[in-house]
């Protein structure tokens, strides 16, 4: 009964829809199943385990709602995080990836098929990019047709600058923030191509989802001002944008304060500015077309002057009274290093040592995108010559997300979708146009004779040069997603001499001692990278955490770790520190140790005390170096004793000397570490994680 | 002898330019808004076309990291320069990224000039117009396959292991 009341309700929205064919029906599920299955190489070769370390912190809040609800989610204060001040993590979280988890969770354990949290977890990026692929085909349909949406819809499923931030296991905002930015695009641009206030509403409830997300939503509420500007500049204005637009932007902005996160910054900061002046560049131009129907032309032009002059006062004094009394807040120091890039390695050195915020290089752009960074400006090229209001959209979508992939790495995602269909457009088009010229006895008067062989061999020749493009893109995204995009980060791998995989699985290990081996209330001080795994996996108190929202708590760990023994001990006893872990990579030469990150502990120090400065810490030929040539400064220093501490005595094979560190592949300098004020207490097998209790002060 | 140029913006000018006036001579400024044309779609689509160049090229890496336009390696004792920085994919030098921007704008082009011929918009007035309408569509696909072998060729010194597991 049911089922044949689902086979009515879906042959009547067939018949709504355009009627698709068995073929694309068919392609679809295809591509649906592959970009999922191209996602599963980590869970293959590894196991089901969640990547990287932000998405520990999304794994533990998840968690919290599953078992707590969603009331405490909300109002959770966590005291376990930045020891002593602790987190708001209901106000400071974008929930949505949270609650998407939850809800799945709870709808699959209702249907009885009662998987685990962490498999939902690991696994939701993967069906999410599953989803995003289908919904790029109908961003792809609405911005020029079918054949288009389904190319954009095949080439976005591999696409390895998305794989990237979406493979199984990567439990990241980003893996539902693009499926929503898509969708968000495609009801927009359909709320425009149709004029209907119905399609925007599934456009502001999409955008409501991509402020739950992602912080990246401050590139839709940027974007679509500027493609309005745009139009209007080029003539194509119309009653439906300025529908769509009014609509999105009063109800988006109301949806958008909904978030705790987002509250009355969305009235307030100087990002969401741009919306708001085009809304109200909207109004007076609504309005001066009105009056320019009911007036002569020449008090029109003095009505003009008066009214272009008085709305110009009247924005500046009104910004003006917003800068001035601090009502609206400037560009926050992220979003600003979008515009100026040198702004964040001038002044905020803890934005600037992210390797992801990074600017990016011409390889990065061909390894992640292979043959679309060629197809893109085709289809560019083949958007100005069919001018649509859709087509605008893709090129302004298109041109800026190039420009901020170039800016910074991590974006180089919302670079994926654009280039996808850009691509698709170029691709749709060639092989349409060349096509042509192999069919025999074409139709239709405007072909009426067959290509001669010339142009037929031609022709063919070019089909299969773009079959085989696509061939070559197929294999470039597969080698990279199994080589580059499929580490968990947390167990690395590496290839004995005899081809065999060893496997390096410290991190756990030493999360796992920490959870069984200290007290409940015990502190672990460590380097911001490795504070949500801290606390997911050891579930100990940690000082600091990726969340990087306190310079000066960080400012002070970097401090103690960069400075000598005595003082770092009262900075330590200072803030209750029973434990201090490190990451140290010199025995099996994992170079991402801390030992590699210490000049950006020196310099974050460096800002809360000017005592210590970087040059203290380089060799007399100004190098930065840890044998014999190394500085006093550095062989005193905390960091350099924790991580080298009894590894003189180390051989690791009969060539080299004792003591030999194989990342920056010297002997160390100081062999005979002496601690005076903490004491080993745990080293994983490896050697990769470090862990030594600070012991109690001397009695007196 | 004061004059009361037009001043064409100021609608309230008149009251005040006679109060001016009287104190001071005013120049006579013969000043107009410019009127601005909208640019022509192929202008719009060449400025697009070399930021896109530029951009992907890693500009903005130059700009923050400043490397070097070539670099050099020790070869036989000799210092050799070396356009291609090798064994990683986030560093470049100036030239190569600039380099492979322009390839990838090269091999766009080819395939618009091919696709501009091939649909008749690209018109030669040549008798044998068929004829050299092949020998465009040839030289096109050549254009693009160049383009795209080279920045494979770059890519390879820059991943040695580039395709091999």
């Amino acid at each position: 009964c049911t089922f044949y009341a689902f086979s009515k309700i879906l042959g009547s929205l067939l018949t709504i829809m355009e009627t698709p064919t068995l073929l694309l029906i068919l392609t679809l599920v295809l591509i649906y199943i592959l970009a999922f299955a191209v996602r599963l190489f980590s869970v293959l070769r590894f196991e089901s385990v969640i990547h990287e370390f932000d998405p520990y912190f999304n794994y533990r809040t998840t968690k919290f709602l599953v078992d707590n609800g969603i009331y405490e989610f909300y109002n959770w204060f966590d005291p376990m995080v930045w020891y002593p001040l602790g987190r708001i993590v209901g106000g400071t979280i974008y929930p949505g990836l949270m609650l998407t988890s939850a809800a799945t969770y709870w709808t699959l354990h209702s249907l009885s098929f009662t998987l685990e949290l962490r498999n939902v977890c690991v696994f939701l990026a993967a069906w999410f990019a599953s989803n995003t692929a289908v919904v790029t085909y109908f961003f792809g349909k609405e911005v020029r047709d079918r054949k288009t949406g389904l190319v954009a819809a095949a080439l976005i499923a591999i696409v390895p600058g998305y794989i990237s931030r979406s493979v199984a296991g990567s439990y990241d905002n980003e893996g539902v923030a693009i499926f929503a930015l898509i969708l968000t695009f495609y009801y927009f641009v359909k709320a425009v191509n149709t004029g209907s206030m119905f399609w925007c509403f599934w456009a502001v409830l999409a955008y409501y989802y991509m402020v739950n997300a992602w912080g990246g939503y401050i590139f839709i509420i940027n974007l679509l001002p500027v493609y309005v500007l745009t139009l209007l500049v080029m003539g194509r204005y119309t009653h439906r944008l300025y529908v769509a637009y009014c609509t999105f932007y009063v109800l988006g902005t109301l949806l958008c304060m909904q978030v705790h996160f987002v509250g009355f910054q969305a009235v307030q900061s100087g990002e969401h500015m741009a919306a708001a002046a085009v809304f109200f560049i909207l109004q007076a131009h609504n309005a001066v077309l009105f009056v320019r129907d009911h007036l002569e032309p020449s008090s029109f032009k003095r009505f003009l002057r008066i009214g272009l002059v008085g709305m110009l006062l009247l924005a500046g004094v009104a910004v003006m009274l917003g800068i001035l009394t601090g009502y609206i807040s400037p560009w926050t120091g992220r979003f600003w290093t979008l515009l100026d890039p040198t702004y964040a390695k001038l002044h905020i050195p803890i934005i600037a040592s992210v390797s992801e915020h990074q600017p990016t290089c011409w390889s990065s752009f061909f390894f992640d995108l292979h043959c679309l960074v060629f197809l893109f400006p085709v289809g560019m090229f083949f958007c100005f010559q069919k001018l649509t209001d859709a087509a605008v959209f893709a090129v302004i979508y298109g041109m800026t997300s190039v420009y901020f992939a170039g800016v910074m790495v991590r974006l180089m995602l919302v670079l994926a979708p654009a280039m996808c269909v850009m691509a698709a457009i170029a691709l749709s088009t060639l092989l349409t146009t060349f096509f042509k010229d192999l069919k025999r006895r074409p139709k239709g008067a405007k072909a009426p004779v067959e290509a001669t062989p010339l142009r037929f061999y031609t022709s063919a020749a070019v089909v299969a040069g773009l079959v085989f493009l696509l061939w070559f893109y197929v294999i470039h995204c597969t080698w990279v997603t199994a080589e580059a995009y499929s580490s968990p980060s947390i167990v690395l791998n590496a290839h004995g001499s005899d081809g065999h995989t060893i496997l390096f699985d410290d991190y756990r290990e030493a999360y796992y001692w920490i959870r069984k081996n200290t007290p409940a209330d015990a502190k672990i001080m460590s380097w911001w990278d490795y504070g949500y795994q801290i606390t997911a996996m050891g579930n100990r108190t940690v000082l600091v955490d990726n969340n990087t929202w306190n310079n000066t708590h960080i400012a002070t760990v970097g401090k103690a770790m960069a400075s000598d023994e005595e003082t770092a001990y009262r900075i330590m006893r200072q803030l209750d520190v029973d434990y201090v872990l490190v990451i140290f990579g010199g025995l099996i030469g994992y170079s991402s140790d801390d030992i590699n990150k210490f000049l950006w502990m020196v310099r974050i120090g460096g800002t809360l005390d000017p005592s210590i400065r970087e040059v203290d810490y380089y060799s007399q030929r100004n190098e930065y170096r840890i044998d014999n040539e190394a500085s006093k400064t550095m062989l005193n220093s905390m960091m350099y004793k924790l991580c080298y501490y009894r590894y003189g005595d180390v051989q690791l094979e009969h060539g080299k000397p004792p003591g030999f560190d194989r990342v920056r592949g010297a002997e160390i300098g100081k062999k005979d570490v002496r601690l005076e004020r903490v004491e080993e207490a745990y080293t994983t097998e490896h050697w990769m994680i470090r862990i030594y209790k600070v012991k109690p002060e001397d009695n007196r | 002898p004061s004059s009361h140029p037009p001043l064409p913006v100021f609608p309230f000018g008149k009251m005040r330019l006679a109060f001016v006036s009287s104190v001071v001579r005013l120049p006579n400024l013969r000043l107009k808004i410019p009127k601005v044309e909208r640019p022509p779609a192929w202008a719009v689509f060449c400025v697009l076309l070399f930021s896109y160049m530029l951009v992907t090229g890693g500009i903005v890496f130059d700009m923050i990291n400043e490397p070097p336009s070539v670099g050099t390696r020790m070869e036989d004792g000799k210092q050799r320069p070396e356009t291609v920085m090798p064994y990683r994919i986030n560093g470049q030098y100036i030239i190569e990224g600039l380099a492979a921007g322009f390839l990838f704008c090269l091999g766009a082009v080819g395939l618009i000039a091919l696709h501009s011929v091939a649909t008749g918009q690209l018109v030669l007035t040549s008798q044998t117009s068929e004829k050299a309408t092949v020998v465009i569509m040839i030289a096109a696909i050549g254009v693009t396959v160049v383009a795209y072998n080279v920045v494979m060729m770059f890519l390879r010194i820059k991943l040695p292991g580039y395709l091999q597991h």
